[in-house]
């Protein structure tokens, strides 16, 4: 799979998101995976492969149902490396015997590392073993942030373990099983919360083509971008703490799918836009990809920025 | 009678971490601390731009990334010669001082407190109270249910000695659910200034790119004023609570003596509110940061040991013969060192601050101990609570004096090369990350970070790291709920993402 660089993305038009295959499409496995689902709590079992965590975190940053009425009120959370009382032998014990039962959605935090499985190891055996084997009991995936949907930064350029994301680890471990991919670096609260609550209360959200729902990754964050005005007057902020549109200090905004600047994150305290910060593409399966499409353009070598 | 007892994984901490225990007479003999994830963080940043980094680093850890961001910062900011305006000093101080009080909150309720608090207490609970009332009729029927796991995530549990007193249960119970609410809100006021939480990206070199006006200078300070509530009323009295109902636990875990800090918030005038030095066996040591260096003698790393962060390499080697973790061992002028909340309040006490120095010897009062029983599991949450209470406090200051209108941020200029070093703490410990640039590349990156030197394994010595040296000893009642040994661990606050990156 080849990736795009600075050079690429400069050349993009606003037509480009439908040639990187992000047409909405629904698949239709997931919907065959996901049974009548009585309302109440659904039992999630959650593995954290190559991860940093920060996708538990946010989750903690719900806010309406809050963590704690989510894991009273909608789900039963079989396990969680860092919010289970269980630890060791128990610990482990509480996954195995999960995966015998089935039934459960798996939730998968972090990049799977199939270049060197002994790079993510529980209770010496490793997590690559585990997500597999979990998969294929459950009803469905969720592969939760940029590293589960699509590698993310374990995945980069260089990538020294062969990680790779929950999709494409399934595809290559011949398990069909649906995935619904959460990309975000971290996901937003709100796309899992709503996930979850969907799944629950009206079945299957809507999926594009990469698993993504609509709801949360159908349309680009430059088309509901607060500066949108700026772009279009081309009023470009020039350094960093400047009014305007970030695109010339590298805003990723044009090649990301994602809602944030509607729904901004941390209960509606900010987003990164709004704080002159440019879009770094986290939800996009592009972010950090390659040394080519760095974050910032100020980083550009001199001579590169007409390119 | 010699047992082997193992802790796999170790849960309710960041990341992948075993421990193994030899287990002699119903005391550790030995413990080996095993890092059981790795991603390469340094191999994938060579060639990328330098300013990459300050955002993949923060991706480091979903919990402290505010802490890995600012020590890249710190790095590149030495390596282009730029310096901040006071409003980019002050707000960065309270995205990092925001972050210390969700991260220590966390580590508190949501991480350790279920070694102590008897969860299962809430279902006495007789008040009118309807957050208890809900969670006591959901334990309850999950209780009655033909669930697999009832009550999950919170039981089932290690057996072993519990807090008894239904009052102090119950309470402790309540702050738990206030407190992933406190948490949020704290994350909340870091966006204010850092765009979102966790992985800021308002963070840039030079200071941050939001503005600071009149409404988010209130907006922060209200938050901070609630936060500085929930400290005092809770998390210091339940700290408290758990030293009286544990006393033992203020001669158990007693780490290698060495202690380490860098120091953290600078101030408009330069100083530090928590400084940097170094404490050996009860003394102030001078600090330098040329004598720092990692071992990989125990680490799944083909890279030679013994070298300077700046001249550090990580090659992957999963199956090298003897090794048993991803952690490198750093050491300082070949000693380990214990870095975190403890080693930062010790550094400010025998420096002096007249502040800290009457928080510890308040608490050290109150519970009838001398100094020393500080380097302990209560000792390392007594630190934590005490320093959370010191940064909530100076967030309410800093915030009163950031100026609205004025510039947060300094332009600069990309260097073709250069290199720098960016020393901080994180809620966790003395972190450091060490850049190299060419041709306006990275051409050499290395962390070395605070759960590396705390869960080190053995080096070269032999040395073993300061959690195994602090798990020597420790009583083992019932090998099958080695109870003790994780609140040793868990007291370290260990974060693995951090420790292998």
């Amino acid at each position: 799979m080849s990736h795009i660089s600075r050079r690429d993305f400069l050349k993009f038009s606003a037509g480009l998101a439908a040639a990187l295959g992000l047409a909405p499409a629904l698949s239709p496995r997931v919907a065959e995976a996901l049974e009548e689902l009585a309302a109440g709590q659904i039992p999630v079992l959650w593995l954290q492969g190559q991860s940093c965590s920060g996708c538990s975190i946010s989750f903690l940053n719900a806010e309406h149902p809050s963590p704690a009425e989510v894991l009273t009120g909608y789900i039963s959370l079989l396990f969680h490396q860092t919010l289970s009382t269980a630890t060791g032998r128990t610990a482990v014990d509480i996954v195995e015997k999960s995966i015998e039962k089935g039934g459960y959605y798996l939730v998968v935090e972090g990049a799977m590392p199939v270049g060197m499985p002994q790079a993510c190891l529980m209770g010496h055996h490793p997590v690559t073993d585990q997500v597999a084997r979990a998969a294929a009991k459950a009803r469905a995936v969720v592969a939760l942030g940029t590293c589960a949907a699509s590698g993310g930064i374990p995945a980069a350029e260089n990538n020294p373990t062969g990680a790779v994301g929950v999709p494409e680890f399934l595809r290559q471990k011949g398990i069909p099983k649906p995935v619904i991919s959460l990309p975000g670096c971290p996901a937003h609260p709100d796309w899992l919360v709503g996930t979850l609550v969907h799944i629950i209360k009206f079945g299957l959200p809507p999926l594009d083509a990469l698993g993504r729902p609509l709801a949360y990754y159908g349309r680009l964050i430059h088309d509901q971008c607060p500066r949108f005005a700026d772009y279009e007057r081309e009023n470009f902020a020039e350094k960093f703490g400047d009014e305007g549109c970030l695109f010339k200090l590298g805003c990723l905004g044009p090649i990301t799918m994602a809602d944030c600047t509607r729904r901004y994150w941390n209960r509606g305290a900010n987003t990164c836009i709004n704080a002159g910060a440019p879009c770094i593409g986290c939800a996009s399966p592009e972010f950090a990809r390659s040394a080519d499409l760095p974050f910032y353009r100020k980083g550009e070598k001199p001579g590169a920025k007409e390119a | 009678m010699r047992t082997t007892v193992e802790i796999d994984p170790i849960t309710r901490i960041e990341g992948h971490l075993a421990v193994r225990l030899e287990v002699d007479s119903g005391k550790v003999a030995q413990a080996f601390s095993s890092g059981e994830m790795f991603r390469g963080f340094e191999v994938i940043l060579r060639g990328r731009s330098p300013m990459d980094a300050q955002q993949i680093t923060q991706r480091i850890c979903g919990v402290c990334p505010i802490s890995h961001g600012l020590a890249s910062l710190g790095a590149q900011e030495e390596a282009y010669g730029i310096s901040l305006p006071p409003n980019g000093i002050l707000a960065r101080n309270l995205i990092l001082g925001t972050n210390y009080i969700q991260s220590h909150l966390v580590h508190f309720y949501q991480l350790s407190a279920l070694d102590f608090v008897d969860i299962t207490a809430v279902l006495q609970y007789k008040g009118s109270d309807p957050v208890l009332n809900n969670l006591k009729s959901w334990v309850k029927s999950q209780l009655d249910s033909t669930a697999i796991f009832p009550a999950a995530p919170f039981l089932p549990r290690y057996e072993g000695r519990y807090i008894e007193d239904p009052e102090i249960n119950i309470g402790a119970i309540r702050h738990y659910l206030e407190a992933l609410e406190m948490r949020a809100l704290a994350q909340e006021a870091l966006a204010v200034y850092g765009g979102k939480a966790p992985h800021a990206t308002a963070l840039v070199p030079g200071g941050i790119t939001e503005r600071i006006t009149a409404a988010n200078v209130a907006k922060v300070a209200s938050i901070v004023a609630r936060l500085q509530a929930f400290i005092e009323t809770a998390y210091l009295p339940d700290i408290m609570a758990v030293a009286e109902a544990f006393p033992d636990y203020a001669e158990i875990g007693k780490g290698c003596g060495n202690f380490l800090a860098y120091g953290v918030f600078p101030e408009i005038d330069g100083s530090r509110l928590l400084p940097g030095g170094r404490v050996e066996q009860g003394r102030m040591m001078d600090f330098d940061p040329d004598k720092i260096s990692e071992d990989t003698a125990s680490s799944k790393l083909s890279s030679p040991s013994g070298l300077h962060p700046y001249k550090g390499e990580t090659v992957p080697d999963p199956d090298k013969p003897g090794a048993y973790s991803w952690l490198k061992a750093p050491r300082y002028d070949g000693k380990p060192q214990e870095v975190g909340p403890l080693a930062r309040i010790l550094v400010a006490y025998l420096n002096g601050d007249t502040e800290v120095k009457g928080l510890v010897d308040g608490a050290l009062e109150a519970l009838s101990l001398p100094l020393t029983a500080l380097d302990s599991v209560l000792g390392r949450h007594a630190a934590r609570a005490l320093e959370c209470k010191i940064v909530a406090d100076r967030c309410a200051y800093w915030v009163g004096q950031l100026k609205a209108g004025e510039p947060a941020c300094t332009d600069f200029e990309l260097p073709a090369s250069g290199r720098g070093a960016g020393l901080t703490e994180a809620p966790r410990g003395a972190l450091g990350h060490w850049l190299e640039i060419e041709d306006y590349k990275i051409a050499n990156y290395q962390c070395v970070v605070p759960t590396t030197w705390n869960c080190s394994p053995r080096d070269a010595q032999g040395q073993p790291g300061p959690v195994e040296t602090a798990l020597e000893g420790t009583p083992v009642a019932d090998p099958k709920n080695p109870i003790e040994a994780a609140r040793v661990v868990r007291s370290f606050d260990p974060c693995l993402a951090c420790a292998v990156h």
